[in-house]
């Protein structure tokens, strides 16, 4: 399956996707030192982000949480790509200090097109998915 | 600037803000009169960003070294010593490159109080929520609630994308908020704050017009009201009719619409909000200066200090930029607040984001609710926070 979508960031990249059905923010929902996921209560928690690629719903607040993004890329346990429904600016921001592709605003639904553990391939504007 | 003539640091700021912009509608980018930036960058992206370059692309001022930690006074304060030589070294690599490239090391929440001045109508980049709310409201200057990359890359270069905040209709009230019996010279520091927080809560995302409000409240009213419209909510601009630089009528500070909702605050929700904070008395430290203390609270607290010590075992930490500091210590106040055994440091009294809180302190007494949202949380319960005006606090913690 392909799916097409607006790039903010763009990039070539394949990996494995972690997909939340929940707004992410790189401060309060991931710690940095480790890459895991660490909603409290959801299903997902204590999944690794490292080296994976995020799908998310969109972003939402904390300031600071592109400096934590960047802290995490030091350490090695950053994601290496983010696809939502819609990028919200911490997001957006995040994504751009460790300099990774995201993509918005697809012709179908990421968030359910994908399932966690599909491998996922971006390639400027085409996401590539495959079981 | 993006192509690299000026270096590689500027041509990755550039990048960002770029793609940022694009991504959000910005037809451009415009110039900014001066920058306010959050000292917790990590020291190799700070590095990344900068270089080639050899001052800020505009004035800089900086805020408070995130956490409450302060390089000079965390021992004082009873900041764990594990996590303050994690914090210092940190911070002098990065003091280094803000010495050489021209951030101000101001390292407070307040930046116009020590002489980050914008104009109306000026475009900034401001981190804070805090301080951006008040500049869009009580200066008129522009900034939007940047994220702290889209921040540097701003200081750095100077520019910043037109969008949001930047543009007039993006900046007027949704939402009118009448005062319900209440004399505003009546009201006390921890009855502004009640009314933001509960206002912040019901507002959200909405910027607001507050009705019933005069031109005679001092700075540090205006700064408890403000403040926790961007806790519990997150509200940009907080217009006060006939009084803030875009309100001269509400209708001016509505855009000649109809408001969205009209909200009514009156005794009863200020006595509602301050009881999400009550307490049983047992205090073990009082907290003062979230947003950081104006001249005027200090003088307030030495006089409510003079000639006293500190119970045993209790504690006192007082927030305020360095500035105020001195100024403050001209006039006597200081020696009067330390000699009790106060702490006085230009840090995050919120202590944001992960509330460094000595191990003793069980119990908080603060006329914050911005403090007393965010230690609550950030404490995960560990720490209980009482809501109590500066001289209650006093009281709780002195013979």
């Amino acid at each position: 399956m392909k799916l097409k979508g607006r790039v903010i960031n763009s990039g070539k990249v394949q990996a494995e996707a972690i997909v939340l059905d929940v707004p992410f923010s790189f401060i309060g929902d991931f710690d940095p030192n480790t890459g895991e996921i660490t909603i409290e209560g959801h299903p997902l928690s204590g999944k690794n982000l490292a080296n994976k690629i995020l799908v998310c719903p969109s972003g939402k607040g904390g300031t600071i949480a592109p400096f934590i993004a960047y802290q995490a890329q030091q350490k090695g346990v950053s994601p290496v790509g983010i696809l939502c429904r819609k990028a919200d600016p911490l997001l957006c921001e995040s994504a751009l200090a460790i300099n990774i592709p995201i993509l918005d605003s697809f012709d179908q639904d990421p968030v359910t097109s994908i399932r966690t553990g599909m491998t996922v391939t971006i390639n400027h504007d085409t996401v590539e998915i495959a079981d | 600037m993006a192509a690299g003539e000026y270096g590689a640091g500027i041509a990755k700021c550039m990048d960002i803000l770029i793609k940022f912009g694009e991504a959000f509608g910005a037809e451009k980018m415009v110039k900014i009169a001066s920058a306010h930036t959050m000292p917790k960058e990590p020291p190799e992206l700070l590095r990344e960003l900068t270089a080639g370059v050899t001052q800020t692309g505009v004035f800089t001022t900086l805020h408070p070294v995130m956490s409450a930690f302060n390089p000079h006074h965390w021992r004082k304060m009873g900041i764990p010593e594990a996590f303050a030589r994690q914090e210092a070294t940190a911070f002098e690599q990065r003091e280094a490159i803000y010495r050489r490239l021209s951030f101000y090391q101001t390292y407070t929440c307040l930046p116009m109080l020590v002489g980050n001045v914008p104009l109306k109508g000026d475009y900034l980049s401001w981190i804070g929520t805090g301080a951006q709310l008040m500049v869009n409201s009580l200066v008129g200057a522009r900034t939007n609630r940047d994220g702290t990359m889209v921040n540097l890359a701003s200081a750095i270069t100077g520019r910043s994308p037109y969008m949001g905040l930047f543009l007039d209709e993006n900046r007027h009230a949704d939402m009118v908020v009448e005062l319900e019996g209440l004399d505003p010279y009546q009201l006390t520091e921890t009855d502004f704050g009640a009314i933001g927080y509960y206002v912040g809560d019901k507002a959200q995302e909405r910027s607001i017009v507050i009705k019933g409000l005069d031109r005679g409240l001092e700075i540090t009213h205006l700064k408890y009201l403000m403040a926790p419209l961007s806790t519990s909510g997150a509200v940009s601009i907080c217009h006060i009719a006939g009084v803030t630089p875009e309100a001269e009528t509400l209708e001016a500070a509505l855009g000649h619409r109809k408001p969205a909702e009209v909200l009514s605050v009156g005794r009863k929700e200020i006595e509602a909000t301050k009881a999400l904070y009550g307490g049983d008395g047992h205090i073990d430290m009082a907290l003062f200066g979230c947003p950081h203390c104006t001249v005027p609270e200090l003088k307030k607290m030495a006089s409510l200090l003079d000639q006293k010590k500190l119970k045993p075992n209790k504690r006192l930490w007082v927030g305020m930029p360095y500035q105020m500091y001195y100024l403050a210590q001209q006039m006597g106040y200081t020696q009067i607040v330390e000699n009790a055994g106060g702490v006085m440091a230009s840090s995050c009294m919120a202590a944001i984001p992960d509330a460094p809180i000595p191990e003793d302190v069980k119990t908080i007494a603060t006329n914050s609710f911005k403090a007393a949202h965010y230690i609550t949380r950030l404490t995960k319960g560990r720490v209980k926070v009482v809501i109590q005006d500066m001289a209650a606090c006093i009281q709780a913690i002195t013979p």
